[in-house]
């Protein structure tokens, strides 16, 4: 899904790293010591010490630590989660009392007050870049107010997460001083892992009237409901009273773009409006039996199209994604 | 293209059961007698589950369409499948499944960090509220996933925020089921702060019902549930590849047989058999084995196609385990069809062929079915007339045991084939 999606990437940190100290508890598992403490991602904090972990969760085991939530993670191909957590020096915490994850509702944010400082630190490690866009986009609520930590992230009072390069980071604090210790710890935590601060660059070439900002999402297989169509963005639009959204799916290369929109057009009545004899562009809009009437536009390696409320602006900020498209791939 | 490829939202209400009676979901209405219409799956080759004289007996519900079974002492009656909706982030999705005939929808507080509740909300606002059974789990964050106990600092309110939480998000003013998530321990199971919080939320009329769910020592949590004599219902993981199966199985049927409502998760077993999820499951089977149990009363495939979706809906119509279905269910013992791209093929190759691109086409071909796209690819390699004939003995030894050769000469012979053809 990367290759053009992402302007930088690679993001491959050393595993070891991650868990040079990895516990051996159940549920949990070891790697061997590699790179020095410097190179952690757990970094040596003034006055905090780690009181928990750190402990790897494989994919077979990280349900035990975030229920059936994991199976979400998974779809974004998770490689590890690698969680610790860090104590205040002297202030007497208890392993018991932390909180097992980093849910960010009041509720949780009321059980965590009464526990005491600690600050718990879980990093997702996905398989590349995009997936762990993905899913933090998956999982971004409406209406946050961005952060300028790795590519990007979002805070509440007692919660703050952000995505660099192949990591997606929670940290959910309890009984603290508030945000701003977050943000120290966010950005020492950030400053140790490798990989992009930079958005899919694909993002960049949705046009901007009418796109609801910081809506994306990411989508890493059955995109609308349909297995054939996988590594998508879209993004939600309103125009003149309109919402709709619009795509972008990214294929390894052009025959497997032609081989989706053949597909596509097996699933529903299809309509084409165009295409060159031997199949390399061309638009078509298909019936969805799921999702109604969508419009697709092909290109090389990228479909795009539109989906959802059928207006006279959609198709004008369809053809403006197409040129977007085009001015990525020079 | 097949009928199923073409499906269309009118053929979802033929397969499924359509339109509910609203009766039929309310607490209690449940018809103990079984009906010709309704067609409950044989035993398959392994064990036979004993069915359990349940409390309230016969938990067949008296129906037209597809099988519904009661849910133990909710009286809920319930299509044997239902919608795990986790993964599912299309409300299209919901919808058609609704319009189906599956009507059970399981979701929790943090999934997605609260978004697939949203979404869900989205598709039950244009719905009534009787035409659906809405189960959703919370968690509480004191909880130790390693031993799964609650600390000392437990608040069972945090239960009822939670809840709260969830109601606005699902614009629902209660669930029909509300479930303590992921119990792994008799004694968080019985915890008393959770259940008077528990208890609670059904006084307050927030819930209807009470479950547990669990993934961990199921047999443990179940017979604990039983215990407790609070909760209606059990969440509990159940598939054929559980080295404990009979023993979960048993505990099922302890709590079936106390009257509680039996659903099974984690019916498909991790979809794939290997880890490099080249090898998948025959999830049609595996949630028959599931349901062959008649103290299951429903389970919650999660899905994210419409495909998929029409495999459970077939299930839901015809969930009789088949002996080719016990036979897709023994492990098989394959090789794969996925390139891990390690390029160790090529230097030893004599002829300097592009293995893995190749290998990605045989791909395409046989695990994919797409052979206009395994063509495509073939035709873009500039690959010689005859690749491999020139060699007596091929010197390339896959890291992944594909048989290069074999797999190199069967698949460039596609490059013949016309494309009207590629059906």
């Amino acid at each position: 899904m990367s290759r053009g999606l992402l302007a930088v990437q690679g993001g491959l940190l050393a595993v070891v790293a991650l868990s040079a100290t990895a516990s051996s508890k159940p549920g949990a598992e070891s790697k061997p010591a590699g790179l020095p403490d410097a190179s952690s991602p757990f970094p040596k904090l003034e006055g905090w010490k780690i009181s928990d972990g750190p402990t790897t969760y494989t994919p077979a085991t990280l349900f035990e630590y975030i229920d059936g939530g994991a199976e979400s993670f998974l779809q974004f191909d998770l490689q590890d989660l690698t969680s610790a957590t860090y104590a205040k020096v002297g202030a007497g915490n208890d392993k018991s009392r932390r909180p097992s994850r980093a849910p960010r509702d009041s509720a949780t944010r009321l059980a965590a007050a009464a526990a005491a400082a600690e600050i718990t630190v879980d990093l997702y490690h996905h398989k590349d870049a995009i997936r762990a866009f993905g899913i933090y986009t998956q999982e971004r609520p409406a209406g946050t107010t961005p952060l300028p930590i790795g590519i990007e992230g979002y805070a509440g009072q007692d919660y703050l997460e952000f995505v660099v390069g192949s990591y997606y980071v929670k940290l959910v604090q309890s009984g603290g001083k508030g945000p701003s210790m977050l943000r120290w710890f966010a950005d020492k935590v950030a400053a140790g892992l490798p990989g992009t601060r930079e958005a899919p660059a694909v993002l960049k070439c949705f046009p901007d009237r009418g796109k609801r900002v910081r809506a994306e999402k990411l989508t890493a297989r059955d995109f609308l409901g349909h297995p054939f169509l996988h590594d998508a963005v879209a993004v939600p639009y309103e125009v003149g009273g309109a919402s709709f959204r619009l795509f972008v799916v990214e294929g390894k290369d052009s025959a497997e773009i032609r081989a989706m929109v053949k597909r596509y057009r097996a699933v529903g009545k299809a309509s084409d409006a165009g295409a060159d004899s031997a199949g390399l562009q061309g638009t078509a809009t298909v019936k969805d039996p799921l999702n109604g009437e969508v419009v697709l536009q092909w290109k090389g390696r990228w479909l795009w199209g539109a989906v959802d409320q059928p207006c006279a602006a959609r198709q004008a900020l369809v053809d403006e994604l197409g040129r977007g498209l085009s001015v990525l791939d020079k | 293209m097949s009928k199923t490829k073409n499906l269309e939202r009118r053929d979802f209400l033929k397969l499924g059961a359509g339109s509910l009676a609203a009766g039929a979901l309310s607490a209690g209405c449940a018809t103990m007698a079984s009906s010709p219409e309704t067609k409950m799956p044989p035993a398959g080759a392994a064990p036979p589950p004993k069915p359990v004289p349940a409390a309230e007996p016969a938990p067949v519900a008296k129906t037209v369409g597809p099988p519904r079974r009661t849910l133990g002492r909710t009286g809920i009656e319930v299509p044997i499948v239902s919608m795990g909706v986790m993964n599912a982030d299309n409300p299209n999705l919901v919808r058609a499944a609704l319009d189906g005939g599956i009507f059970l929808l399981d979701t929790a507080h943090g999934y997605q960090d609260g978004r697939n509740e949203e979404m869900l909300g989205t598709v039950l606002k244009d719905r009534k509220r009787d035409s659906f059974v809405l189960a959703t789990k919370v968690h509480l964050s004191t909880l130790d996933r390693k031993t799964g106990l609650f600390s000392k600092q437990t608040r069972g309110e945090e239960i009822g925020e939670k809840l709260d939480i969830s109601l606005k998000r699902l614009g629902l003013d209660h669930v029909d089921i509300l479930h303590l998530h992921n119990q792994s321990a008799r004694e968080s199971v019985l915890y008393p702060p959770v259940l008077r919080a528990l208890e609670k939320a059904k006084r307050d009329g927030k819930a209807r019902f009470l479950g547990l769910s669990t993934h961990k020592n199921e047999p443990e949590v179940i017979r604990a549930a039983v215990e407790a004599k609070l909760y209606d219902v059990v969440l509990t993981s159940y598939n054929f590849r559980q080295d404990h199966h009979p023993e979960v199985q048993k505990a099922i049927a302890e709590a079936a047989q106390a009257g509680l409502g039996i659903i099974a998760m984690k019916t498909q077993a991790g979809v794939y058999w290997d880890k490099e999820k080249e090898s998948p499951i025959n999830m049609k089977a595996a949630l028959k084995w599931a349901l062959r149990d008649p103290n299951v009363h429903t389970a919650i495939p999660g899905f994210t196609t419409l495909d998929q979706l029409q495999t459970d809906l077939e299930v839901l119509r015809d969930p009789t385990l088949t002996d080719d279905d016990k036979r897709s269910l023994e492990a098989p013992k394959v090789v794969g069809f996925f390139c891990q791209g390690c390029d160790q093929c090529l230097d030893p190759c004599l002829e300097k062929l592009p293995i893995p691109d190749l290998m990605r086409s045989f791909m395409y071909a046989h695990a994919y079915r797409n052979r206009e796209a395994a063509q495509a690819l073939l035709l873009e390699l500039g690959l010689p007339e005859s690749p491999c004939d020139d060699c007596d003995e091929c010197p390339v030894r896959c890291a992944k045991g594909f048989d290069v050769r074999q797999r190199v000469r069967d698949i460039v012979r596609l490059r013949e084939v016309p494309r009207e053809f590629l059906v």
